[in-house]
């Protein structure tokens, strides 16, 4: 909490207190009803802000606190201090018992639980008139001391809600609550239990509505249902959405609003909701981050800390054997992994390798428990993990970091580092792999490699035995490459077994102890690097074979004029950039391939050229316009198609469906249908059927043919391999020779590097989003840079 | 001409400067009303509004009261809610510092309210809630009063009127789930147990309710021979066309809510078999009074433009004459002290109203001005509320 | 008894199942809701009440204007009140939309007027009985309605340019896009298609019911629990949910009461969910890291 902050809240209470203190008995009750609508609003901020859950049935919580103070002090005559906790306690536990089925369900599925909890406590006030007296409530409570003091008494309940938030929020718990909202996953992968968090959440802001509504009822000297419509928890939500979700002094500001502004407005009279409704919008429209949100954006930046020192050194872990044995399992009828069997041995580097979509990320999942396997276990040190939940076997000493990094982007980079450590030490593993940035900055700010390493530091904060890494190489300098397989190297010397996912080929072989090659999910060979680099097999699936076979039969159309042209192209995701100034060309009639690594920035450069990635710097131009800043959709319309990676076939869709609509921007499906049924006379078997059950080829045909259906000018294709069987390899490159044959203008990105070479009349290399080479195939294939790239032979 | 307006505004002008020049006596009195203003049962607030402001307009035109002194209507709507009602009666009371302050529709918000002004010794005055505890509340000294219809004493004469026209023997109650509803529950019941009659069924339905054959078959299969109804007009109409649908026709003996709409284009043609207490109704032939009151409403609100266009007529004639006997208890009292004011009620002697001529209509026994004698049994037919038996 | 509540209640439990594919609609396609489904609702039936019966109409050219308005409500919603949260990333339509609930209410109070209106259509009050039931034309055309306009949607999302786009932009908006189709086109006409529906069941409750400015709010709100009990992704889901809801409703009112009717359809939407947390016939996501 920054000093001017602390500086207003104080300032505020103070101001509430004066004002109930000196004012007549109107203002009184205003700021009473402010105070417990805040109390009310910092305790739903625990869940929405913290959590990131919410609630649209907090006034359900808000009159069981009502209505416990008002029948335990009437008819139970219980003394107001016995019943406000009594309120309190109760309030708490229904919302621990509201969380059993809330935590199972999301977003609009959540809003609807709260909703309908909301609605049934109402209705049960207004039915259980033995109780509650039924629609006309209960009348004349009696106040425990004058309403002046009942104010005062709201104002410091307030007080102490927003102290107890600033430090639950700086506290473990909170820390907690905050990891689950920004990642579930690698919340669970610190060994934090959700389900766990999210009751506590649960609890503690019912907890606190409850004895807001405790005070309410002397405060009022009535309850009745009506006054705990849904529309009062809509309120609540608004008071903490206003004020910004999350922020310590948003829900005491949107508080003020929702129930201040009313009052500006009473003497509107019946026209006092409509301009309500303006002012909110008006409101929303302005900050939607909350009005707190956004003043912290615009406000005060902190100084920035940092790591000084040398690096410290990791202390040595326990030692435990990580076995996957006989693992399977299965997604929509396809097998992604099955029969996998290998050992993971305490100080050894374990790694899995295989084409995109070999099963390697799916088999770390079962290890990590993240999926649960249906064939085959687990075993840590002979015990068997297999099917706990994921962070159960977090805490068993299992940790891991993913391809796209999950850190909780809303805490800094010392506190996502802080809530993994048992003893809440951040400095030294973040010293031990090396990062050098500030400590306080936000986790989602940071830049790419900086992410991976305090992802890797969260990891280690574990201490754990196993070391779990999906590709953490991606996207990584080759400098930052050499720093992290140096650092692995030394996390395996300190006793942890690290089981490493890589498509980065020259780290694998350089660090690896044993590895693991996966296909289509089965292990195709499993053993030593010097064994697996010879291994015929690996080299079929990563290079595919007989590449010569395709034949040069292009009709030598020499290529025409300049179709498509980049240059100083630049994009990021975030602060990381991806392409660093690429300029390349593609003339009419010319096939043109773009090699590189994973993560060079192939797919992004396709993605910016079709219109997906936007905004871009630098300029695209194409037939003489320049398309740098239309929408993707527009891009079609000009002739640029993209059969994208993965093929993103509809799959709900039959694959006639699909046909017609990649004829969507010109026109005219049925004789295009027709001719490329001759062209894939597969696809006609299957016109009627999803496209959703056709084999991975198919698909990929379906997704050319689709693409093709757009008549376009320039069809880029990205990694069309992908995940296909060699087989169908064949046949797919074997289509796209007939394409080249009849002309077309051809833009392809793929991993089989010879096959697309022999395809290619010019070839570009991209790595860490900038050209490193160019020019025919003959001369991109004599080049250092393409083994390199691909298979990690040493330049 | 424009020069002889002018001249006439400039004296007009300096005379209420003159007048206010004696310490700030001649400052206007406030009175507030708290309502529904907007939601369902916005209209009902409105015509509170109208019937307050006509009779205001009529006391200030003739001079105000208190030698001189003008009446301001300020106004809150309280979204049918107590917590609401409470806050904007607080905000009237101390910070606009009202003479006298209205209460709107809904029984819970008056309950609400009525402790607050009890212990603010300021009268409060319901022109519509007809729920039996507000005016007989239990305080000492009680600053609560009505003109209204009085719950306990609908039921009453609902059980009489159905034993006596109808010859029921086995009554069912359909009532909206709200407030309202639960407290004629209440009454009824208590009527039927007097005579030592029990309900063949109690059935609620949702003010939104679109459909209540459930309900209202449950009471055919449990061997209702008529029914008591108690909702707003807009769910009552609901009642009608849902009976129509069963093709079911019981006599229908209703608490006033049909009379706040047009009732007859809502629930069609069977409207007429539904008979319900009224207070008081613009149709027929109008004592002088009415035909006044008539003709302000008309000239002030263009939107009216025959007695069918007064709706709900019970919350114009309540607040109507609810006002006027305000006025005239402030009169008598001499002064906007609260104590005083609430004094001067009881001093009331005979007041020529829209609804009936009060003959002292206060005493410390008695806060509400109206009495069984002055409920009439009406009906609709087409889109004239006439007393039964009338016309057919 | 049985067969008389639940004929009303699948009545009005097509009319819910027709407001949930509204919320089906737009979610599918843009993952947001418009809040305020219920507000659409009110708009059709007074648009088409103030288009006959004031200004004098022919019934059909009058729903149809009342229908292109709510459209065109749709749309301007998606505008103002959607679009600029989703850009910037924010839950902020959430609360948006059920500000724009509150204008849009307010509005037609104060400009239609605040009194309930009867909006008789002539042949709605015609009835026979069948199998000792009474049923009016009504009751028989509103399901018939309800069914009919999922029907509708079923064919335009098949056969329309628009509506396959729409499926499309559904099951993969990035590949949508790379067909061409202009995805907030499809968003806006998703919001569109969702205020007509809404209209329809505004139009065919009008006679049922009456005619004022606060009508649509608990149907929206039910409507909203139809939608996730059905799993808001699944259309089919969405309608089955609505039948049932209705029909619960209904039936718990004729053999338990009143009393227990709502509190046992909101705690059947609970326990519902608690089971199956997509719904009854939606999918649940395979999760990817």
């Amino acid at each position: 909490m920054k000093r001017p902050g602390v500086l207003a809240i104080t300032v505020g209470f103070a101001a509430a207190a004066a004002g109930a203190w000196l004012g007549n008995s109107y203002y009184v009750f205003v700021i009473a009803t402010l105070a417990l609508t805040a109390l009310v609003g910092v305790g739903l901020n625990v869940l929405v802000g913290l959590a990131g859950q919410v609630s649209f049935g907090h006034v359900g919580f808000y009159a069981m606190g009502a209505y416990a103070v008002a029948i335990l002090t009437t008819s139970g005559k219980w003394s107001f201090w016995a019943a406000l906790p009594a309120a309190g306690v109760i309030a708490a536990a229904t919302g621990a018992l509201l969380a059993l089925p809330a935590v199972r369900v999301r977003g609009p599925y959540l809003a609807m639980v709260t909703i309908a909890f909301g609605f049934i406590v109402e209705n049960a006030a207004s039915e259980w008139k033995g109780l509650t007296g039924g629609q006309n409530g209960i009348m004349g409570i009696a106040q425990p001391f004058a309403e002046r003091w009942i104010a005062l008494f709201a104002i410091a309940l307030a007080a102490v809600a927003t102290v107890a938030f600033a430090l639950l929020r700086d506290n473990r718990l909170g820390k907690a609550m905050l990891a689950v909202k920004d990642s579930e996953t690698a919340a669970e992968s610190i060994g934090i239990d959700p389900v766990r968090v999210k009751t506590v959440a649960f609890a503690l802001s019912a907890g606190c509505a409850g004895i807001a509504g405790g005070v309410f009822a002397p405060l009022a000297g009535f309850v009745t249902p009506s006054t705990f419509a849904f529309s009062q928890s809509i309120l609540f939500v608004l008071a903490v959405m206003i004020g910004g979700a999350g922020t310590v002094a948003g829900p005491l500001v949107g508080a003020a609003v929702v129930v201040l502004l009313p009052e500006a407005l009473a003497s509107l009279a019946e026209y006092r909701l409509l301009l309500f409704g303006v002012l909110l919008l008006g409101v929303l429209l302005a900050a939607p981050e909350g009005v707190v949100g956004t003043l912290d954006r615009l406000l005060g930046r902190r100084k920035p800390r940092c790591l000084e020192g040398t690096p410290a050194a990791l202390g040595a872990s326990s030692g435990l054997e990580l076995e996957a044995e006989r693992l399977g399992i299965v997604f929509g009828g396809v097998r992604a992994a099955s029969g996998v069997s290998f050992r993971a041995p305490p100080g050894r580097i374990t790694s899995l390798i295989g084409p995109n979509g070999a099963g390697k990320s799916t088999v770390l999942n079962l290890l990590g428990g993240f999926y649960r396997p249906q064939e085959g276990t687990v075993r840590l040190d002979r015990t068997s993990i297999g099917g706990l939940a994921a962070w159960r076997i977090a805490r068993a000493g299992v940790a891991r970091t993913y391809q796209t990094t999950q850190l909780f982007d809303s805490m800094s980079v010392a506190e996502n580092v802080s809530l993994a450590s048992p003893r809440g030490e951040s400095e030294r593993y973040l010293g031990f792999v090396g990062y050098r940035g500030e400590l306080d900055a936000g986790a989602g700010s940071l830049a790419h490699v900086d992410k991976r390493l305090v992802e890797i530091a969260r990891a280690l904060a574990m201490q754990p035995s196993v070391l779990l890494l999906d590709e953490p190489a991606a996207g990584l300098s080759a400098a930052d490459k050499r720093r992290l397989a140096a650092l692995l190297k030394e996390i395996a010397a300190a006793g942890v077994a690290v089981v490493l996912v890589e498509h980065d080929m020259a780290m694998v072989m350089d660090i690896s102890d044993s590895i693991v090659v996966l296909d289509a999910g089965v292990v195709v060979a499993y053993g030593p690097p010097q064994e697996i680099r010879t291994s015929p097999a690996v080299r079929n699936a990563y290079l595919g074979d007989g590449a010569s076979r395709l034949a040069a039969s292009r009709q030598d159309a020499a290529p025409g004029a300049r179709l498509l042209e980049t240059s100083g192209l630049r994009a990021a995701y975030g602060a990381e950039p991806v392409l660093q100034g690429v300029n390349c060309d593609v003339r009419e009639r010319e096939f043109v391939a773009v090699l590189g690594a994973n993560g060079a920035g192939k797919s992004t450069l396709m993605r910016a050229l079709a219109g997906l990635h936007r905004p871009v710097q630098g300029t695209i131009a194409f037939a003489g316009e320049t398309l740098s800043a239309l929408a993707a959709h527009e891009i079609v319309r000009r002739g640029i198609v993209l059969v994208p990676e993965g093929r993103q076939v509809f799959p709900e869709l039959s694959v006639r469906e699909n046909l017609e609509l990649g004829a969507f921007a010109c026109g005219g499906e049925a004789p295009a249908i027709e001719s490329m049924l001759e062209r894939f006379p597969r696809l006609r078997e299957r016109l009627a059927q999803r496209a959703g059950l056709l084999s991975g080829g198919e698909q990929q045909m379906l997704a050319v043919a689709r693409g093709l259906m757009g008549r376009p000018k320039l069809l880029m294709l990205d990694e069309p391999s992908l995940g296909l069987a060699p087989k169908v390899i064949q046949d797919l490159f074997a289509t796209l020779d007939r394409l080249r044959s009849d002309a077309a203008t051809i833009l392809l990105v793929d991993q089989m590097a010879e096959l697309a070479l022999s395809l290619a009349e010019r070839a570009y290399v991209l790595q860490a989003g900038q050209i490193v080479s160019q020019g025919s195939p003959a001369e991109v294939a004599a080049g250092a840079g393409i083994e390199q790239a691909y298979l990690g032979a040493r330049a | 001409m424009g020069g002889i307006v002018m001249l006439k505004r400039i004296v007009l002008l300096v005379v209420v400067l003159a007048a206010a020049l004696p310490a700030g006596a001649q400052e206007t009195i406030k009175v507030g009303l708290v309502t529904a203003l907007s939601g369902q049962s916005a209209q009902a607030g409105e015509a509170i509004s109208r019937g307050l402001q006509t009779a205001i307009d009529e006391l200030n035109a003739k001079g105000g009261i208190l030698k001189g002194r003008k009446l301001e209507l300020l106004r809150r709507d309280d979204e049918a809610t107590p917590a609401k009602g409470v806050i904007a009666a607080r905000e009237l009371v101390f910070k606009e510092k009202v003479a006298v302050l209205f209460g709107g529709l809904d029984t819970p918000v008056s309950l609400a309210i009525v402790p607050l002004m009890n212990q603010e010794k300021i009268p409060f005055m319901g022109p519509w809630a007809a729920g039996t505890a507000i005016t007989r509340n239990g305080a000492n000294p009680n600053f609560a009063f009505r003109v209204s219809a009085v719950d306990e004493l609908v039921d009453k004469a609902m059980l009489q009127y159905s034993l006596k026209t109808f010859n029921a023997k086995s009554c069912g109650m359909i009532l909206v789930n709200n407030p309202w509803g639960e407290s004629n529950e209440k009454g009824l019941t208590a009527a039927l147990a007097a005579k030592g009659m029990k309900a063949a069924g109690v059935e609620k339905f949702e003010a939104n309710d679109v459909d209540v054959v459930p309900q209202l078959s449950r009471l055919k299969a449990a061997g209702a021979d008529c029914l008591f109804l108690v909702g707003n007009v807009g769910p009552s109409s609901q009642v009608v066309k849902s009976l129509d649908r069963m093709g079911w026709k019981p006599p229908i003996v209703s608490h006033w809510g049909p009379a706040g709409g047009r009732f007859t284009e809502l629930a069609g043609p069977s409207a007429r078999n539904v008979h319900f207490v009224q207070t008081y109704s613009f149709f027929g032939t109008q004592r002088p009074v009415g035909q006044k009151v008539l003709k302000a409403l008309m000239a002030k609100y263009p939107d009216i433009k025959g007695p069918a266009d007064v709706t709900p007529a019970v919350g114009v004639a309540n607040a109507y004459d609810a006002m006027m006997l305000v006025a005239l208890a402030i009169e008598k009292a001499g002064s906007t002290d609260g104590p005083a004011i609430r004094e001067g009620f009881y001093k009331i002697d005979r007041y020529e109203g829209l609804i009936k001529t009060y003959e002292k209509p206060f005493s410390p026994q008695t806060h509400d001005a109206l009495t069984e004698n002055d409920y009439v049994w009406t009906q609709f037919i087409d889109n004239q509320i006439v007393p039964v038996g009338l016309k057919n | 008894m049985l067969a008389s509540a639940l004929l009303s209640g699948l009545g009005l439990g097509s009319m819910y199942g027709l407001l949930a594919l509204g919320f089906y609609v737009t979610y599918s396609v843009s993952r947001t809701v418009n809040f305020s489904q219920g507000s659409s609702m009110m708009l059709g039936a007074v648009l088409a009440y103030t288009f006959v019966m004031r200004a004098g109409w022919p019934l059909v050219l009058a729903i149809a204007a009342a229908l292109l308005l709510c459209a065109l409500y749709g749309v301007v919603v998606e505008r103002i009140a959607v679009r600029p949260f989703v850009k910037r990333r924010s839950e902020g339509w959430l609360m948006s939309t059920v500000a724009v609930g509150i204008i849009a209410d307010n509005a037609v109070l104060f400009t239609f007027g605040k009194e309930p209106r009867g909006f008789s259509v002539p042949w709605t009050a015609a009835s026979a009985d069948v199998l000792g039931v009474h049923v009016s034309a009504l009751q028989v055309a509103i399901p018939a309605v309800g069914l009919g306009a999922a029907a509708v949607l079923h064919a335009f999302s098949r056969r329309s340019r628009l509506g396959k786009a729409m499926r499309a932009v559904m099951q993969n908006p990035d590949a949508a896009r790379l067909m061409g189709i202009d995805v907030s086109l499809a968003v806006a006409a998703a919001y569109a298609i969702a205020s007509v529906f809404a209209g329809v069941a505004g139009v065919m409750i009008a006679p049922l019911f009456n005619v004022h400015s606060d009508m649509g709010t608990v149907f929206g709100l039910k409507a909203f629990a139809v939608a996730i009990l059905g799993g808001i992704t699944s259309a089919w889901g969405v309608v089955l949910a609505g039948l049932v809801f209705g029909a619960a409703e209904s039936l718990i009112t004729a053999f338990l009461g009143s009393s227990y009717t709502q509190i046992l359809t909101f705690a059947l939407v609970i326990v519902a969910l608690a089971i199956r947390p997509d719904g009854l016939l939606g999918r649940a996501v395979v999760r990817k890291v």
